[in-house]
């Protein structure tokens, strides 16, 4: 059965790459007919609605509904028959084996943080929708008080981290910034993600939400536009919150005893913060990431006015003009010393 | 001839070595916590920003039990530490002088203190500076620091979290620097210990002629 589904997968996915994915897109389309309609909440509940814009997106439209769902006949759902569902194990077979281990594999399966009609690759979700997973079951406030034992500024912390980055063998960080606004109607209410929607509006029709900061439409954004770009927001309820994200993450959830040691992110040193990106929501409720020119997590003031992560994103120009600042202190004594010395004749004759 | 004067009282003095152990475990925390891959004092990252918050809030109510007392206590902040219209005049001069040109050939400090008029007007600058405007700005954002996430409006307000840090970062270099100069300043006395006595004991011993040539800068240690 299992290597019949793969073939089946693979197929599905060679038609798709030849371009011919005539017969999978009408498969799907006939499928959301039904089920990419709100009327079927009436037939039998939010679980049969299927959103088509964020499905189309997915890699799963690839392979076609019928390949989960593969005893759906035509005559559905006249037939009386309840459709099958693949298991995820059938192709994640590694991600499940490594999943079953880790200590959250009693307490939550695969759906019910993944929705299989609406899997993204984790580089196109928000670090905040990935929390927002978590807090499905961890309560975000319980959450910070726990963390608050051990860890300063937890509320900080959990808001710029998602939360596996330390509770999965995550690797290969990065700082994400997002845009985010005040919302209409709350002028002085908390910053939120920005929508494709609401980003959409300050564009031209049709133009991609990035061609907000990368005004040459190059795919990647220089220093120069960053710039522009928070120093034409700071004026607007606008801003972009940089998280450190992980670009490779496992299903390996634990406590990881070298995340209670601040250096490992503290005092990893500005080298390792170079790699940063601005994230744009997409259609879909994923993200495009678009690359950020080198040094951007360094610039004092504008490149990220508001990402600083302590002992690691130091600027070098502000330690040297630092630095001078306190050897111009030091000078005085031995300048004057010098002079105080070679000159103490002057005060014994003086006195006596 | 010379005689002893009670210079420094006693609360005076807990409150000078109190702010000078809080600043100097400010000055070292704080080098741990800018170069955690360079300076590891403390053990760990998190004892270091421990103390540095511990220090911080001793620094801090330090500042606010001086800032009561010359205000509205004694009522003598104004006097003691705002330059007159003849101090800026001619006063800082003649003091700046008297330190880069006057004293090297043995002449009389211009400025000779009294418990009502403590300080020379370059030194009236310098402390209107670091207690009326560095320490507070020190203060207040080492506070928004300690607490980013309620803060964040306060913080987006003054330009983001990296304006914040690095205000913080540079007065802290200024305080350093600082230390360097009070230090030296202070054993310009008529012998190099004589301004560190009284802040020990309270009791300075001084000579009875006024024109004592190497008095420079009599009450750095005063303050």
């Amino acid at each position: 059965m299992r290597v019949s589904t793969m073939l089946l997968i693979l197929a599905a996915l060679m038609v798709s790459f030849t371009g011919t994915v005539w017969g999978a897109e009408t498969e799907n389309d006939r499928c959301l007919s039904c089920h990419g309609n709100k009327d079927i909440i009436k037939m039998g509940g939010e679980r049969l609605l299927v959103n088509p814009v964020r499905f189309a997106a997915t890699t799963h439209s690839f392979i076609g509904c019928k390949t989960c769902h593969d005893s759906v006949t035509p005559k559905h759902p006249h037939d009386g028959a309840k459709p099958s569902k693949a298991s995820c194990k059938e192709c994640h077979a590694p991600i499940q084996a490594e999943y079953a281990k880790s200590i959250h594999s009693s307490k939550a399966a695969c759906n019910d943080c993944h929705n299989p009609h609406e899997v993204k690759s984790p580089l196109a979700v928000s670090g905040d929708d990935i929390n927002a997973k978590c807090a499905k079951c961890h309560d975000a406030k319980k959450t910070v008080k726990s963390h608050t034992k051990w860890l300063p500024q937890a509320d900080l912390h959990i808001e710029a981290l998602p939360c596996i980055t330390c509770h999965t063998g995550s690797r290969n960080y990065v700082i994400t910034m997002s845009i985010e606004n005040r919302k209409t109607g709350s002028p002085n209410g908390d910053f939120k993600l920005a929508t494709f929607d609401e980003l959409a509006r300050l564009l031209p029709e049709s133009a991609a939400p990035g061609k907000l900061i990368d005004k040459d439409g190059n795919g990647s954004i220089s220093l120069k536009e960053l710039r522009e770009f928070n120093h034409k927001v700071s004026r607007h309820d606008m801003r972009l919150w940089g998280m450190m994200t992980p670009e490779v993450v496992t299903h390996s959830y634990q406590i990881l005893d070298n995340r209670w040691d601040c250096t490992f992110c503290h005092a990893s040193g500005p080298k390792a913060m170079q790699s940063s990106y601005v994230a744009f929501p997409d259609k879909s409720g994923g993200y495009t990431r678009l690359p950020v020119e080198k040094g951007a997590i360094l610039d004092i003031l504008y490149g990220t006015p508001d990402f600083y992560m302590l002992g690691t994103t130091r600027s070098t120009p502000l330690n040297i003009l630092g630095g001078l600042i306190i050897v111009g202190g030091l000078m005085f004594p031995l300048v004057h010393g010098t002079f105080r010395l070679l000159t103490r004749k002057n005060r014994k004759e003086h006195q006596s | 001839m010379k005689h002893t004067v009670y210079m420094t009282p006693m609360p005076v003095r807990i409150w000078h070595w109190l702010n000078a152990f809080g600043i100097v475990t400010l000055t070292v925390t704080g080098l741990q916590i800018r170069f955690p891959d360079y300076v590891n004092i403390f053990g760990t990252y998190k004892a270091a920003i421990r103390l540095h918050n511990t220090a911080g809030v001793v620094v801090s109510i330090s500042y606010a039990l001086w800032f009561i007392y010359y205000m509205f206590v004694a009522g003598t902040l104004a006097k003691l530490y705002i330059p007159t219209a003849e101090d800026i005049k001619h006063g800082i001069f003649r003091q700046a002088f008297f330190y880069f040109y006057n004293y090297f050939l043995g002449r009389p400090n211009p400025h000779h203190g009294t418990p009502d008029s403590k300080f020379n007007p370059m030194q009236k600058l310098a402390y209107l500076m670091i207690m009326i405007i560095l320490l507070p700005l020190v203060i207040v954002s080492g506070f928004a620091l300690m607490y980013v996430a309620p803060m964040r409006e306060l913080i987006l307000l003054i330009g983001g979290i990296k304006t914040l840090v690095s205000s913080h970062f540079l007065i802290a270099c200024c305080f350093c620097a600082f230390l360097f100069v009070h230090i030296y300043l202070a054993t310009l006395g008529h012998t190099p210990l004589a301004h560190f006595k009284p802040m020990w004991n309270g009791w300075e011993e001084e000579d009875d002629e006024e024109d004592q040539a190497a008095q420079g800068n009599d009450a750095a240690m005063r303050h």
